[in-house]
């Protein structure tokens, strides 16, 4: 007799990762966190105004959450559609609401829209993070010049005195 | 999210992006959807005084890529189109021609929210104003 039906394939897999975590946390911490930092020198090297959501300094090794102002978070996967990230924008999400974790660590609701989560594995190569940077640098240059929030902060507007219409949204 | 070709191709090669003048007294402009809701449409019309025809249009969208679809797409109809043709553009002409989902509707919405404000702007320059009428976003009935 048994009470239940144990994952026991999952049960064995789960204690096997535990151990090489345990090998190889300390390596691969460093080994992560390079190539994160590198991804995210290299994004600061080629564009401005884009904000980091969170602390870098508690922070897993992996992880990097970046805002890219003026510009939206759904719009930026769509020309990136070949890497795999998210956002936290409204549109990606099924509520219509932006994350609620990006504005507990104190991102506006404009910046929130304009987040992409980028998360490296054991897999992720050097190459990969240049191509990506590189990459998503043409894509929110792009974007930018088709945003009207860019186009009115350049002329030096302070968009968050601005007056926005909203009726029949 | 599956979007269809038509939203790729217009978000791939957006048609008429960009900003006409804004004190040209033959431009309309409209600004709609905030930063805080994920949703700018900035759309802009230059109408020929003499015969009441929208010679160019041009839009910049802050927003996903149905949104930057929607805006682009009601420029390349509002061009040719006399100012009260441009009116009787409807939201569900631009949901179906871009196939949109429902999660997706508010987009088109906003695009025609953005026409209306730009003929009301050019209106508002020319001296003549629109009527305040009924709400006049569609729901599909598909």
């Amino acid at each position: 007799m048994r009470s239940g039906t144990l994952n026991v394939p999952g049960i064995v897999g789960f204690g096997k990762a535990a151990e090489l975590c345990r090998q190889e946390m300390e390596s691969d911490t460093k080994r992560l966190s390079t190539l994160r930092d590198r991804l995210n020198a290299r994004l600061h090297k080629g564009l401005d105004e884009i904000y980091i959501n969170g602390s870098m300094e508690h922070r897993l090794p992996h992880n990097l959450n970046i805002s890219f102002a003026y510009v939206e978070g759904e719009s930026l996967l769509m020309g990136i559609n070949d890497v795999a990230v998210s956002s936290g924008s409204a549109c990606t999400s099924a509520s219509l609401e932006p994350s609620y974790v990006l504005k507990a660590l104190g991102a506006g609701d404009d910046l929130a829209h304009s987040s992409i989560r980028f998360g490296l594995g054991r897999w992720t190569t050097e190459e990969e993070i240049d191509y990506v940077a590189d990459k998503l640098t043409t894509v929110v240059t792009r974007l930018r010049e088709m945003s009207p929030l860019y186009e009115l902060a350049k002329e030096g507007v302070d968009l968050s005195t601005m007056q926005w219409q909203t009726e029949g949204h | 999210m599956a979007y269809s070709n038509k939203v790729i191709d217009h978000y791939e090669n957006p048609r008429n992006v960009g900003s006409l003048p804004k004190d040209d007294v033959n431009v309309g402009t409209g600004l709609v959807g905030a930063p805080e809701c994920g949703d700018v449409m900035k759309l802009q019309v230059k109408v020929n005084p003499a015969t009441g025809v929208i010679d160019d249009a041009k839009f910049k969208t802050f927003g996903c890529g149905s949104a930057i679809a929607s805006s682009s797409l009601a420029t390349e109809w509002l061009k040719g189109k006399t100012v009260e043709e441009a009116l009787a553009i409807k939201n569900t002409d631009i949901v179906t021609e871009l196939s949109l989902p429902p999660v997706k509707i508010h987009c088109s919405v906003l695009a025609e929210d953005a026409i209306k404000a730009a003929i009301a702007d050019y209106k508002k320059k020319q001296g003549t104003s629109v009527e305040k009428g009924a709400d006049t976003h569609d729901q599909p009935t598909a």
